[in-house]
């Protein structure tokens, strides 16, 4: 007690570790929205097969520590054992992760981090043959004549001819509605060879894989 | 005066007095040195200087962060972890390792020891200087300060967990592994 008095040793205050205590909560609360959030667009690339998830498969294995590693820093965390820990932030990830995916939140995740965050897509590209898929709302090709100014023609790489509507389609990144262009669409088929596009895109920009020698 | 009046208070009051007003970490310091003295001594080779060392550091250190004292647990198992741990430190930084250091009149431990190894009383009488102390220095470190703080110091499973920060499930398994592994050493003690 004297070298207590001596040194003039007072009690940390109490907001420090109030402090220390909701930044961890904070820290495991994120963690785990970015587990599910990870989870949800991870299933929606390995079940749609539309996007190739491996960036969201690591987010998901290095949230999945974090979340762990910040749980375990908590009081009274000690009293859990090991696989409760685990398999409790696992299966809430995946319940939370898997309504995201059904609710079809992964998918709109997914292209707004895509409209958003540059170069995401380069992380996260999207398959091939995504984009021969019409009735999913993918398609791609060259464009062979212009019909109007919201309206031309593309030929796929199946070499089949689809009339294209633009009006009100956003044009993204550096493409030209000219003949010889390369381009994608994300939109709606509305007939057996036409196609409404909400979204037009440029073919390449997107890596090495999505050239169009690679497209099967 | 605050002296004369550390008996009418609970451990937790004591901790909020002590918040205020420094003096009443006396009574705490008072209340629970010599059973800390006491605990290190069980499982350590330290001398008593440095015994006094860690419990001194151990206070010094409760008493910075009695704010941070969680109140649902009993007072002690915090006091109790802060000198674990500070014993521990002290241990590996002197490359020192753990003992359970017993006396041969210690009853609780006989019965221990008998309930589950099929050791015979009069055995253990026999041999209890010769072979205990050789066959608890054979134990795991894990296993000897569970030992300590069930035998010894007399703590519940919910005190245990909260001292090794251990879940009640896996003090309970500890214990009963530090009896098998007891039981063969002791067994192949015999045998050779």
């Amino acid at each position: 007690m004297g070298l207590i008095a001596k040194n003039q040793i007072k009690p940390i205050p109490k907001w420090e570790f109030e402090f220390t205590r909701w930044s961890l909560w904070l820290g495991l609360g994120l963690s785990l929205l970015v587990l599910i959030i990870g989870i949800g667009v991870s299933w929606f690339g390995l079940a749609d097969d539309i996007i190739v998830p491996y960036l969201w498969l690591l987010v998901v294995g290095a949230f999945f520590g974090l979340a762990y590693y910040l749980f375990k820093n908590t009081k009274g965390a000690y009293r859990f054992e090991i696989w409760k820990i685990l398999g409790i932030i696992g299966i809430l990830g995946l319940i939370m992760g898997g309504i995201l995916f059904k609710a079809g939140l992964a998918s709109r995740i997914d292209r707004n981090l895509e409209a958003n965050l540059p170069y995401y897509r380069q992380m996260v590209p999207m398959k091939m043959k995504v984009w021969s898929n019409p009735e999913s709302g993918y398609l791609s090709g060259k464009i062979i004549q212009i019909t109007g100014s919201n309206s031309f023609i593309i030929k796929d790489f199946n070499n089949k001819d689809w009339k294209i509507d633009s009006e009100n389609s956003l044009i993204r990144g550096r493409v030209t509605i000219k003949v010889d262009e390369d381009i994608k669409l994300i939109g709606v088929q509305t007939g057996a060879r036409s196609f409404r596009a909400e979204d037009i895109r440029p073919w390449n920009g997107m890596g090495q894989n999505m050239m169009k020698e690679n497209y099967q | 005066m605050i002296d004369r009046n550390c008996q009418k208070y609970e451990d937790n009051e004591l901790v909020a007095l002590s918040i205020t007003e420094g003096q009443y970490f006396l009574c705490l310091m008072k209340r629970y040195e010599e059973k800390l003295v006491n605990y290190i001594r069980r499982f350590t080779y330290l001398e008593n200087d440095d015994i006094e060392d860690i419990v001194q550091d151990s206070f010094i250190n409760a008493y910075l962060h009695l704010n941070d004292c969680d109140c649902r647990l009993k007072f002690s198992s915090w006091l109790y972890r802060i000198v674990h741990n500070q014993a521990v430190n002290f241990m590996k930084k002197h490359k020192q390792s753990m003992r359970v250091n017993i006396d041969g009149n210690d009853d609780e431990f006989v019965d221990w020891l008998r309930a589950d190894t099929d050791i015979e009383k009069e055995t253990i009488d026999k041999h209890f200087s010769e072979y205990i102390k050789t066959i608890l220095e054979k134990l795991k470190p894990e296993y000897k300060e569970v030992l300590v703080l069930k035998l010894f110091e007399e703590k519940d499973y919910q005190e245990i967990s909260d001292i090794l920060q251990k879940p009640m499930g896996t003090v309970a398994t500890l214990l009963s592994r530090a009896k098998i592994q007891f039981r063969k050493i002791y067994e192949k003690e015999n045998k050779s």
